[in-house]
């Protein structure tokens, strides 16, 4: 049995007036998975998460969602644009376009509001997904005024409070401090636990093994350079040095200049003893 | 990446630093326009109603209708006492029905000037012809190209009346605007606009317009103190003036893609165009008087008139 939600098959895309943004692009994930998008700077990981969306259609190719073609019509139309909406959250990199509401409690209510459930059952899930996030106190401010890892928390229960099976999470870590990036980590953690599928453009590969079990690499050249298990993508610097996500650096030993392919990823070890933990 | 240039140093510069900063007019004009966008955000911004009198607690198809009918009469009605009774009339529903009447002044207070700039030499003889009530200068008649020239340039009754009954209008259609706007929040309002049979295409657009402005004040006042903190000594008006304007170009250009974002943002969380909000939509016996009231004092206005 298939158990992809997406599949792309030979999907490009360009914006007007500029070259191809995504060049070829076939993959498939599955239900559960977490997915990385990994590439550098302008390698069209945003423009993949929109067009996974259906914010953006492909110019060449085709995307399946949900065993559906994924199509401006069909979004349109009950029963599967409601239901693909409901079914797939979209975190945006900038928080800012994401938060358009007067008051948290307004932000949180837009997506029910639009799915025409009852008043009852919007308020119960707002309360609720506030609760989940522990940001209650946050509920009558203004989304605008928050901090950045505030908005990013209300932004992300923006989408929680429909309960969909699909989050797509562009840079979700960016512009977060250590303990907002970590608090964020955990919570993603956990969803996916609850069998949520996780699609996360990223560039940080210090974070990777804490966001995906998979990794699709995009190259400079807008095709995918690499896919497959965190640890191998990670194991292999050429193919790191080759998409420009690492640097290669010259140093000397004695007289001799040595240049090779250089990542700063921190590894550290640390013992448990019983009965303490603290990390 | 190459190598760091010689002038790089931190702590010393090999250039020197301007002798004195000018002051001129466009120095304070920016220190002004940076006053501006930040007032109108805390205007603006959403959020930004904090009234909470029984006129927020009204039907928003109430508010709406009752509202805009006056101020549909207000454009009507031409004499000047009930002009002045219109005015007053919005100003004491504001007071009666718990609006942060403060806060709106705050809002109106560029209204007057503004509007007596743009009345004023509807007052002179040159516009409007009338008995003299003040000469301003002699001009001695003749020609000038294809125009007469009167004896004297003067402010007539008829001007002033003219002048009056524009000010009066513009100064009661804006409180009338005003109120409504601080009954309740953008959404309620473009609801009770829905309610009442307005297009959706039209709706949508307004209520895009409403969220869209408190992120491009937010943008404008980003440029503007990106700018600031950059300047070190006055360049001239010239130079200036070619800043400004570029930096009009950025926030269109920022808006255009800040507007576009918020779009996909709203269609990704299933919006297809209609406004829809908590609150619910039902008349009730107050929302009725309400109504009923305002369609009173519109058949009083327009029988005193």
């Amino acid at each position: 049995m298939d158990d992809s939600i997406f599949r792309l098959e030979k999907v490009s895309f360009s914006y007007p007036g500029h070259g191809l943004s995504l060049r070829d692009v076939s993959f498939s994930a599955r239900r559960g998975e977490r997915l990385a998008i990994l590439g550098a700077n302008g390698t069209g990981k945003s423009t993949l998460l929109h067009l996974m969306d259906g914010l953006y259609f492909a110019h060449g190719g085709s995307i399946t969602a949900f065993g559906e073609l994924l199509s401006p019509e069909r979004l349109e139309r009950p029963p599967f644009g409601p239901r693909f909406r409901r079914e797939v959250g979209f975190l945006f990199q900038n928080s800012d376009a994401q938060l358009f509401c007067p008051s948290v409690e307004e932000e949180l209510a837009f997506g029910p509001l639009q799915m025409d459930w009852t008043k009852q059952e919007v308020l119960r899930r707002i309360s609720d997904t506030l609760d989940l996030l522990g940001i209650q106190s946050l509920r009558d401010r203004q989304p605008h005024n928050l901090s950045a890892g505030e908005k990013k928390k209300v932004a992300l229960a923006s989408l929680l409070v429909l309960s969909p099976s699909v989050l797509l999470l562009d840079e979700p870590t960016a512009g977060l401090d250590p303990r907002s990036q970590g608090n964020l980590l955990e919570l993603l953690d956990e969803l996916h636990g609850r069998g949520m599928t996780l699609v996360t453009a990223t560039h940080d590969l210090e974070l990777l093994p804490h966001l995906a079990d998979r990794v699709l690499v995009f190259g400079e050249d807008h095709r995918i350079a690499a896919d497959g298990p965190t640890a191998a993508v990670l194991d292999d610097a050429e193919l790191l040095l080759r998409v420009n996500l690492i640097h290669a650096h010259r140093h000397w030993h004695g007289g001799v200049a040595h240049s090779h392919p250089h990542q700063h990823i921190v590894t550290h070890g640390h013992d448990h003893i019983a009965g303490e933990h603290e990390h | 990446m190459g190598p760091l240039p010689d002038w790089m140093v931190i702590g010393r510069s090999e250039l020197p630093l301007p002798l004195q900063q000018r002051r001129g007019a466009w120095s304070l004009a920016r220190k002004g326009l940076g006053e501006i966008i930040g007032k109108a955000a805390i205007l603006l911004g959403p959020g930004v109603n904090d009234s909470h009198g029984w006129l927020t607690r009204l039907d928003a198809r109430a508010k709406v209708l009752g509202i805009l009918g006056l101020l549909l009469t207000t454009t009507w009605v031409r004499g000047i006492l009930t002009l002045l009774f219109s005015l007053c009339a919005a100003w004491a529903l504001a007071l009666i029905g718990g609006v942060n009447v403060r806060r709106m002044a705050l809002a109106l207070l560029a209204v007057p000037l503004f509007t007596l700039a743009l009345a004023a030499p509807a007052a002179l003889n040159l516009v409007t012809e009338g008995t003299p009530l003040w000469i301003l200068c002699h001009l001695g008649g003749g020609t000038w190209g294809p125009w007469h020239l009167p004896e004297y340039l003067a402010i007539t009754d008829r001007g002033v009346f003219v002048a009056m009954r524009f000010t009066l209008r513009s100064l009661a259609c804006v409180s009338f605007g005003a109120l409504l706007a601080a009954s309740g929040s953008p959404q309620d309002l473009l609801r009770g606009l829905r309610g009442l049979g307005v297009p959706a295409a039209f709706v949508m657009v307004a209520g895009m317009m409403a969220r869209y402005l408190s992120l491009l004040l937010e943008s404008a006042e980003q440029i503007h103190l990106a700018k600031l903190s950059r300047s070190i000594g006055g360049v001239g008006v010239r130079l200036e003036q070619g800043w400004a304007a570029a930096g009009i170009g950025e926030l269109y250009r920022r808006s255009r893609r800040l507007a576009e974002e918020v779009t996909e943002a709203m269609v990704s969380r299933g919006y297809t165009g209609e406004t829809r909000t908590m609150a619910a939509q039902r008349w009730c016996g107050r929302d009725i008087l309400f109504v009923s009231a305002c369609a009173a004092l519109v058949t009083f206005l327009l029988g005193i008139d």
